[in-house]
């Protein structure tokens, strides 16, 4: 009798739990499909604008819809507007960064924590908000503009917007230091904040890198609160350095004028490529990001 | 001598530069709750909008952005959970491990006005699911998948190595294992992702908002294939009417209560995840 059912039971089981080991794998399947099925339809969809302009797709630089598509105005939008953000934001978070990590003690520094990653889940349509109703306007008066909209303006909300993601990540970095290295450095007779300087901050080099570039792709996707304040003109500023002019970045461009053709035509293939565009910059920067605080991780 | 007032000197510039950071978040509070106290009024969450949005309430963009959120979160779990448990209990290959880790921070990564249009393009268009809520839950599903997986990936690879060796030893199956162990233990990880899902998928304007919402004409969804109003979109819309100070002062109204909803979600995620947390220590 008992060797029946040692014989007979497992087996039994195992035949349930083999079942459910395939729901799990087709529930992870479908997840895979999720990322997978994101890119494949980017490059399918955008497939017949490639073929109708080539590569001038990506260095034309009008966009008038049923004749042309030029995508340069876009992207050159995209990549100054986070340059503004990066280059604001960097030193800010940077400082900040130190301070939390090498100078306040454990329960502030969670307060910190804290504020930051409720900061990160402010909805972009309220900074949006913010954005129209405060600093388009002080934009507008402080450097005598017509209009309030502009690339400086999109570039300033969105530093606002990435700075608790790269100053707790980078924070992060520089906590993981392991303490034998501050210790070492303050039994040689540096102080606090030069070990800060010429310790911590080296050794947690990649990690910054890492937290900024994860920045810079989440700057770059922001379609709603840049979409607001950015003003949305398809041109490249007069002359190029010109952040006080009107322009236009990819995701405000698809948030314009994605529903007016959506699913069918060159017009909505245009728009699928410049978001084809959109998810190589961002996934590549993303990828480089990950490494680059995996590595800090693992040394 | 010198040096040392130097330092000071960084020192408490450096600390007055984390307090001006630290009150951004009590500036944003403040200046939401001020611009939007005007448009409070006894039945602001109650009453339907009139005039285009202009007066009355929001209760039925309020009603939207829940039942989406909601819908998000109801299909988004059984994923999540599955493909996490999928991949720490049943591979073994560390390379797939990887891969599917990458998968989850690309999808984490991704702008979400692509999840939109490509949404938009496959549920709506394909699986002719139109311009409706159940376009946008799909979307948002997917949205906010990566941030239930990093919760319940957290909690399982939290849990201690005994409990996974006492399971073996007592000859249980894999499923049995995860039916006993990991889903009892792991409770608090799974609750804290639902909430921060809740709370991602509640602040997300780009992703629904020409595939899932409208701004007039509907109030309450009669069947599969409406859209919604949602808080956002009432948001956005009014935004834009940037001229019209009654429109703007109905956005800050809704701005306050969405900033509430989303603040409020990521709260209860805090709360459970360091309660339930010191639960499953004991």
């Amino acid at each position: 009798m008992a060797t029946f059912l040692s014989n007979n039971k497992p087996l039994l089981v195992k035949n349930k739990s083999q079942g459910m080991m395939w729901v799990f794998a087709a529930l992870n399947f479908i997840f895979l499909c999720c990322a997978g099925g994101l890119f494949f339809f980017l490059i399918f969809e955008s497939y017949p604008i490639f073929k109708l302009e080539g590569f001038d797709f990506w260095l034309g630089q009008d966009w008038w819809v049923g004749e042309t598509y030029g995508a340069l105005p876009m992207l050159y939008g995209s990549t100054l507007v986070t340059a503004l953000a990066c280059l604001l934001v960097i030193p800010l978070a940077l400082a900040v960064a130190i301070f939390t990590s090498e100078f306040l003690s454990s329960t502030p520094r969670r307060f910190v924590k804290s504020v930051l990653e409720l900061l990160a889940g402010v909805p972009g349509i309220v900074y949006g908000l913010l954005g129209v109703s405060f600093l388009s306007l002080w934009i507008k008066d402080i450097f005598g503009l017509l209009d309030g909209n502009t690339l400086a303006t999109a570039g300033c909300l969105l530093a606002i917007m990435i700075l608790p993601t790269v100053l707790t990540l980078s924070e992060d970095a520089m906590h993981a230091v392991p303490a034998e290295y501050r210790d070492n450095a303050l039994g040689l007779g540096l102080s606090k904040w030069q070990t800060a300087i010429a310790v911590v901050l080296p050794q947690a080099l990649p990690g910054i890198v890492g937290a900024v570039l994860l920045g810079i792709g989440r700057a770059m996707g922001e379609t709603i609160a840049v979409m607001l304040v950015v003003g949305s003109l398809d041109r490249i500023p007069d002359p190029w350095f010109n952040i006080f002019s009107s322009a236009q970045t990819i995701p405000s461009k698809l948030g314009r004028e994605a529903a007016e053709s959506i699913g069918e035509g060159a017009h909505w293939s245009a728009l699928m490529a410049l978001g084809l565009t959109l998810f190589l910059m961002v996934f590549l920067i993303t990828f480089v990001g990950n490494h680059f605080l995996k590595r800090r991780r693992v040394s | 001598m010198k040096s040392a007032t130097f330092e000071k000197g960084i020192v408490v510039l450096l600390s007055i530069l984390t307090l001006l950071v630290s009150s951004l978040l009590l500036v944003i509070l403040a200046t939401v709750f001020i611009k939007g106290l005007p448009a409070l009024h006894s039945g602001f969450l109650t009453e339907a909008s009139e005039d285009f949005g202009r007066a009355g309430g929001i209760f039925y963009q309020l009603l939207g952005t829940l039942i989406l959120m909601t819908g998000a979160v109801v299909i988004s779990l059984p994923v999540a959970l599955g493909s996490v448990i999928y991949q720490t209990q049943y591979v073994e290959s560390a390379k797939v491990k990887e891969m599917c880790r990458q998968a989850s921070q690309v999808l984490n990564a991704t702008p979400t006005i692509l999840f939109g249009l490509v949404g938009y393009l496959f549920f709506g268009v394909y699986l002719e699911t139109g311009v409706s809520w159940v376009t946008g839950s799909l979307i948002l599903a997917v949205m906010i998948l990566p941030t239930l997986q990093v919760s319940i990936r957290e909690a399982i690879e939290s849990l201690p190595e005994q409990y996974k060796d006492t399971g073996m030893a007592l000859g249980l199956s894999p499923w049995s294992q995860i039916k006993a162990i990991i889903i009892p233990q792991c409770y608090y990880g799974i609750v804290t992702g639902v909430f921060l899902g809740l709370a991602r998928a509640a602040g997300e304007t780009a992703a629904i908002m020409f595939a899932a919402t409208t701004f007039s004409g509907i109030r309450l969804p009669e069947s599969f294939a409406d859209p919604v109003p949602t808080l956002q979109t009432h948001m956005l819309v009014l935004t834009q009417e940037a001229a019209n100070p009654e429109a703007l002062a109905q956005a800050w109204g809704a701005g306050l209560v969405l900033l509430s909803l989303v603040f409020f979600l990521t709260l209860m995620a805090w709360i459970l995840r360091s309660r339930l947390k010191m639960e499953a220590e004991l």
